[in-house]
C-alpha cells in the first residue's frame, strides 16, 4: 500500500496510469487494476460499484441493461464480493487507485480504514494506491486501525524540468528554439508567484499568439526578439495579471484580442483589455439602491458610537470634518488598532433601522414617497449584496452585513458622485 | 547446483517473502514474546472445539502489538492436528465466523454476514425476520440440522467467533449481537468461542450491565515488546530468510541474513529502531522501513541494500510538510512568513486581509532595499488571494471553525474556504478567519532550506 503525497500538477496521476498501462502490457493482465477518481466516485457506493466492474472486467452497456457487476451498498457486501469475485485466484496482486483520496476521510469514518486493510479482510493480494496533494497526516483516520501507508514524494519540477514540459505545447508550424525563449520569458515573469504548470500552460497559450503576431504582419522578425518583447508589452502588463485571474475568459481573449492586434497600437490595446474585463462587472443599480449600498458599507465598517459626529444632520460639516481630522483619528493608537481594524476583521452586522437612518442622511435630496425602500433592501438580500444575519423566520429587528468590497463601494460611491472615504473610520 | 535459472528465481521468491511479511500478508515466522497469550488463546479454542465448552474473552493489547497474528497463530495450530496427526474423526467439525467492527457497521449487517459465513446456499432474506435472538436461535438450528443430515449427532458442530474491533462493534446500539453471543456462551446449548479483539483498555466500561454479566471477564493481554532486543528480534524474524519456507538455496539464504544482520547493526538504522521503540512501539512502523530496499531486489541487486534503508529512515524522520512546501512560490512563501510574523504578534487566528495588510506593510517598508536588490513587485490582493488559496488547498493553512465545530469534529470536515454553508453565509472569503499549520520555527527551516529567496525576506522569516 502506498500514499502518494505532493502539489497539484507534478504528474502523479500520468505516472501511475503509465506505469500501469506498461504492466498490462508486460504482464497481459488487464483486469487486476482498477482506477478510481474520489471526484468522480462520490458515493462509497460508486466507488465499490466500479471497482468491482473493474476488477470483473464487467462493462455496462445495452445488453446488461446498464447493470453493475454486483449492487453494493456497504462495506460488507463489497468485502464479500471482493473475496468472492478475487478470492479463488492465487497468487495474482490486484490494485485500487484512488485519485484525490483525501477527500475519502469526508466518507464515513471507516471507508479509508477498510481500504487499508482490505487484503486483510478478504485475504486477497491487494494494493490500495492513494494519490493526493494533501500530507498523509492531514487524512490519516483518527481510529487508527489503518498502518500508515508507504509515502512516495513527487517532488516539484526545477526550473528545467518545467520548460521541458512546457516545450511540448509548441505548435508544430513554429520552430522550438523560438518557443522555449518565449517560454523562458513567461517563466521569469510569473514564477515568483506561480509555479503551477497548468497555469503557466494557460498562460503560455493565450499569450505566444500575440508574441508572434508581428512576425506575420512582418512588423518584425523572428530574429528580433528585443523588438517582439517590446512590442508584446502590453499584454504581458495589462492582460496577464487578468488572464492568471480568469478575469478574461479564453474565447474573450481569443475573440477580442485578435481585433485589437491589427493595429498594434499600445493604447488600443490598452483600452481594449480594459473593457474585456469590465464587461463583466456589470453592476447597474437603480440610484437609490446605490445609495442603499453605500450606507450598509458604512453601518458595517463604521462604529455605531461615531455615527453621531459622522451622520448628525445640523451641524456645521467643517466642525464635522475638524473633528474626525483631529480628535478622533488622533485617539487612536497608530499600531495598537493597525491589526484589529474592523477593514481588516469585515463587515458587522448592523440593525435595519440603523443603516436606514444613515442611507437617509447621506442621500442629498429628499427621497421621493413612491420608492419603495423596503423591496430594494429585499431585493439587495436576494442579491447577495447584503447578508441576512438574523434568524430567517423573524420579521423585526432584522439585522444584515454588507457582502460588498471597498473597490465595488468606492466604484458605485464614484457613480453617485459620494466621497465615502470622507465618511469611513480608520480605514487605510 | 547453481545453474543459471535457479539464481533469479532466488531473487524473486525472497522478494517475495519478505515482502508478504512486511506487508503483513504472511505470517512472521516466530512471535516473539507472545507466547503466553497464545497458548491462553489456544487453549480457549481448542476446548471449544475439543471438549463443546461455552468460552468467551477479551485479547487487548495496543495497536501493531501482534493480536490479529496470536489468533491467527492460534487458529493455525487448531487446524493443524485436527489434519495431520490424529484424523478427522476424532476432532469434531468446527467454524470459523470472522467479523470486524470496521465493516460490520450495524447488528443487522453482521447477522447477514454471520448467516452467510456459517451456511452459504441458504436463502438469506427469510432469515433475517424477527428480533436478534430469534433470527441468530434460527441459524443455530439450520445448522443443527445440517450436522444432523452428515452424522446423525444431535449437536451443533462448534463456532468459534472472532470479533476484530470488538470496540466498535459494542458501540452498536442496544449491543444485541454482543448481548446474544455472550448469552449463548455461557448457557451452553451451544459450544461457541466468542473472542473478542481491540486496542482499548477501557473497553469493558462500554459494555451494557446486562452484556457484562453474561461475559466471562476473562482479558488477555497482548504486550507489546519490552525490550528494545525483542523488537529488533521481530524485524530479525521478518527479514531473514530460512532456505526451506522460503525456497531460496541455503548459500543466499545466509548471504542475505548477513547482509540483515549488517544493515541492522548500522548506526543510524538502529537509532531511528530504538526511537521507534521509544515512541510507540508499533511494528508495522518498523516494518516499514525496509520495504522500499525490499522491493529493490533484483537480479542485479540481489541482497538488500543499505543506502535505500537509509533514505526510507531519512525520509520518515523529514517532515512531510516541509517536503511539500519546498517548492512553493515566492509569494506563497511570503504570505506565510507574514502569518507566521502575526502569529508572533500574539493573534492566534487572522484572516485573508490581515496577513495581505501585513505583507504590504512589509514590502513598503522594504521596497527600497528590495529594488536595489533585485526585481520583486507587491503583488495585487486578487493574486495574493490566490496564492492563498494555493496554501489553503494544499491545507497548510486551514479555516477555523467557529463555535458549532469546537469541539474537535470539525477538524476532521472539509478543508476549504468555501466549506460550510453556515461558514460562507457570515463572511465573504478574504475575512474568514484562518490558522497556520505550521510552528514558527519550521517556517524559519523552510525558509534556510531555499536558495533563491531573496535576503530582506530571509531577514524577516527570522524576526
Amino acid at each position: 500500500m502506498e500514499a502518494i503525497g505532493e502539489r497539484l500538477a507534478t504528474g502523479k496521476t500520468s505516472v501511475i496510469q503509465d506505469m500501469f498501462k506498461e504492466y498490462e502490457g508486460v504482464a497481459g493482465t488487464s483486469r487486476c487494476y482498477a482506477y478510481i477518481n474520489s471526484v468522480e466516485c462520490f458515493t462509497s457506493r460508486l466507488l465499490f460499484e466500479r471497482t468491482l466492474n473493474a476488477w470483473s472486467g464487467h462493462v455496462p452497456c445495452a445488453e446488461n441493461r446498464f447493470s453493475n457487476y454486483a449492487r453494493c451498498d456497504n462495506l460488507v457486501d463489497f468485502v464479500n464480493n471482493v473475496r468472492d469475485l478475487l478470492g479463488s485466484k492465487h497468487g495474482a496482486t490486484y490494485y485500487l487507485v484512488v485519485d484525490q483520496a483525501e477527500r475519502l476521510r469526508d466518507r464515513g469514518p471507516m471507508l479509508l480504514t477498510t481500504l487499508l486493510r482490505l487484503s486483510e479482510l478478504t485475504g486477497v493480494d491487494i494494493s490500495v494506491v492513494l494519490i493526493s496533494n494533501v500530507v498523509w497526516d492531514k487524512f490519516r483516520p483518527r481510529h487508527g486501525g489503518a498502518a500508515d501507508p508507504v509515502s512516495v514524494y513527487f517532488p516539484y519540477y526545477s526550473k528545467e524540468q518545467i520548460l521541458q514540459v512546457l516545450a511540448k505545447d509548441c505548435p508544430l508550424e513554429e520552430p522550438a528554439g523560438f518557443f522555449l525563449t518565449f517560454v523562458d520569458a513567461v517563466y521569469e515573469v510569473f514564477h515568483r508567484n506561480c509555479v503551477d504548470l497548468n497555469e503557466l500552460r494557460h498562460l503560455v497559450a493565450m499569450l505566444y499568439p500575440k508574441f508572434v503576431q508581428p512576425v506575420f504582419e512582418k512588423q518584425a522578425t523572428r530574429n528580433e526578439f528585443g523588438r517582439l518583447f517590446k512590442l508584446c508589452q502590453p499584454y504581458f502588463t495589462a492582460a496577464s495579471e487578468r488572464l492568471y485571474l480568469r478575469e478574461i475568459s479564453t474565447s474573450e481573449w481569443q475573440k477580442h484580442s485578435t481585433v485589437a492586434s491589427v493595429k498594434n497600437n499600445p493604447e488600443d490595446v490598452a483600452t481594449c483589455i480594459y473593457h474585456m474585463a469590465e464587461n463583466n462587472d456589470g453592476m447597474e443599480l437603480p440610484h437609490y439602491t446605490k445609495y442603499l449600498v453605500i450606507a450598509a458599507y458604512l453601518a458595517s465598517y463604521n462604529p455605531s458610537r461615531l455615527d453621531v459626529q459622522y451622520f448628525a444632520r445640523g451641524k456645521d460639516p467643517s466642525q464635522k470634518r475638524k473633528r474626525k481630522g483631529g480628535a478622533l483619528v488622533a485617539a487612536v493608537d497608530e499600531d495598537a488598532g493597525a491589526r484589529d481594524r474592523q477593514q481588516l476583521l469585515g463587515p458587522k452586522s448592523f440593525a435595519i433601522e440603523r443603516m436606514l437612518a444613515i442611507f437617509y442622511s447621506i442621500i442629498a435630496e429628499p427621497v421621493d414617497s413612491a420608492v419603495d425602500v423596503q423591496t430594494q433592501i429585499a431585493s439587495l438580500i436576494t442579491l447577495r449584496l447584503l447578508t441576512k444575519t438574523s434568524a430567517g423566520e423573524r420579521l423585526d429587528g432584522i439585522k444584515c452585513k454588507c457582502n460588498v468590497s471597498l473597490e465595488v463601494v468606492r466604484g458605485i460611491a464614484k457613480s453617485v458622485r459620494f466621497d465615502v472615504d470622507r465618511y469611513l473610520y480608520n480605514f487605510k | 547446483m547453481p545453474s543459471p535459472m535457479s539464481q533469479p528465481s532466488d531473487v524473486s521468491c525472497a522478494r517475495r517473502a519478505v515482502l508478504g511479511r512486511l506487508y503483513g500478508r504472511a505470517p512472521l515466522p516466530l512471535l516473539v514474546g507472545l507466547d503466553s497469550p497464545l497458548n491462553q488463546v489456544f487453549s480457549l479454542l481448542s476446548r471449544t472445539v475439543t471438549s463443546a465448552e461455552g468460552n468467551s474473552a477479551l485479547l487487548i493489547g495496543p495497536r501493531g502489538s501482534g493480536k490479529s497474528s496470536v489468533v491467527q497463530r492460534a487458529l493455525g495450530m487448531l487446524e493443524d492436528p485436527a489434519r495431520h496427526q490424529s484424523g478427522a474423526a476424532s476432532v469434531p467439525k468446527y467454524h470459523v465466523v470472522r467479523l470486524s467492527g470496521f465493516v460490520h457497521i450495524t447488528d443487522r449487517i453482521a447477522l447477514r454476514d454471520i448467516a452467510r459465513q456459517l451456511l452459504v446456499e441458504q436463502d438469506l432474506d427469510n432469515i433475517l425476520i424477527g428480533s436478534f435472538a430469534d433470527a441468530f436461535a434460527y441459524i443455530l438450528n439450520l445448522l443443527r440440522s445440517a450436522g444432523n443430515g452428515g452424522e446423525g449427532a444431535e449437536s451443533v458442530p462448534p463456532v468459534l467467533f472472532i470479533l476484530e474491533e470488538f470496540d466498535l462493534l459494542a458501540q452498536h446500539p442496544k449491543q444485541s449481537l454482543l448481548y446474544t453471543l455472550f448469552d449463548i456462551a455461557q448457557s451452553q446449548q451451544t459450544p461457541i468461542a466468542v473472542l473478542g479483539v481491540t486496542a482499548r483498555i477501557d473497553v469493558m466500561d462500554l459494555l451494557e450491565k446486562r452484556v457484562k454479566s453474561r461475559f466471562s471477564h476473562r482479558q488477555i493481554y497482548v504486550q507489546s515488546p519490552q525490550k528494545l532486543c525483542d523488537f529488533v528480534e521481530i524485524a530479525r524474524s521478518a527479514l531473514f530468510l530460512t532456505a526451506v519456507t522460503d525456497c531460496v538455496s541455503a548459500s543466499y539464504a545466509e548471504q542475505f541474513n548477513a547482509r540483515v544482520e549488517g544493515i541492522l547493526a548500522a548506526e543510524p538504522i538502529a537509532r531511528r529502531i530504538a526511537h521507534i521503540f521509544d515512541f510507540d512501539k508499533d511494528v508495522r512502523q518498523l516494518l516499514r522501513l525496509f520495504v522500499l530496499a525490499s522491493s529493490r531486489l533484483s537480479p542485479e541487486s540481489k541482497l538488500l541494500q543499505m543506502s535505500l534503508v537509509e533514505a526510507s529512515v531519512a525520509q520518515d524522520v523529514a517532515s512531510a510538510k516541509l517536503q511539500v512546501l519546498s517548492s512553493v512560490s515566492l509569494l506563497e512563501l511570503c504570505l506565510i512568513i507574514s502569518m507566521k510574523s502575526l502569529v508572533q504578534c500574539g493573534s492566534s487566528k487572522y484572516n485573508f486581509e490581515m496577513v495581505y495588510s501585513e505583507y504590504k506593510s512589509f514590502m513598503s517598508r522594504h521596497l527600497l532595499v528590495v529594488s536595489a536588490g533585485g526585481s520583486m513587485k507587491v503583488y495585487k490582493k486578487p493574486v495574493a488571494l490566490k496564492a492563498f488559496e494555493t496554501l489553503v488547498e494544499l491545507e497548510i493553512v486551514r479555516p477555523v471553525l467557529t463555535s458549532m465545530a469546537a469541539d474537535g469534529g470539525g477538524s476532521y470536515g472539509r478543508n476549504d474556504l468555501l466549506a460550510g454553508a453556515a461558514q460562507a453565509a457570515r463572511a465573504p472569503k478574504g475575512y474568514r478567519m484562518v490558522q497556520l499549520m505550521l510552528e514558527p520555527g519550521q517556517v524559519v527551516e523552510l525558509v534556510a532550506d531555499r536558495v533563491d529567496v531573496p535576503a530582506v525576506i530571509r531577514r524577516w522569516a527570522q524576526q
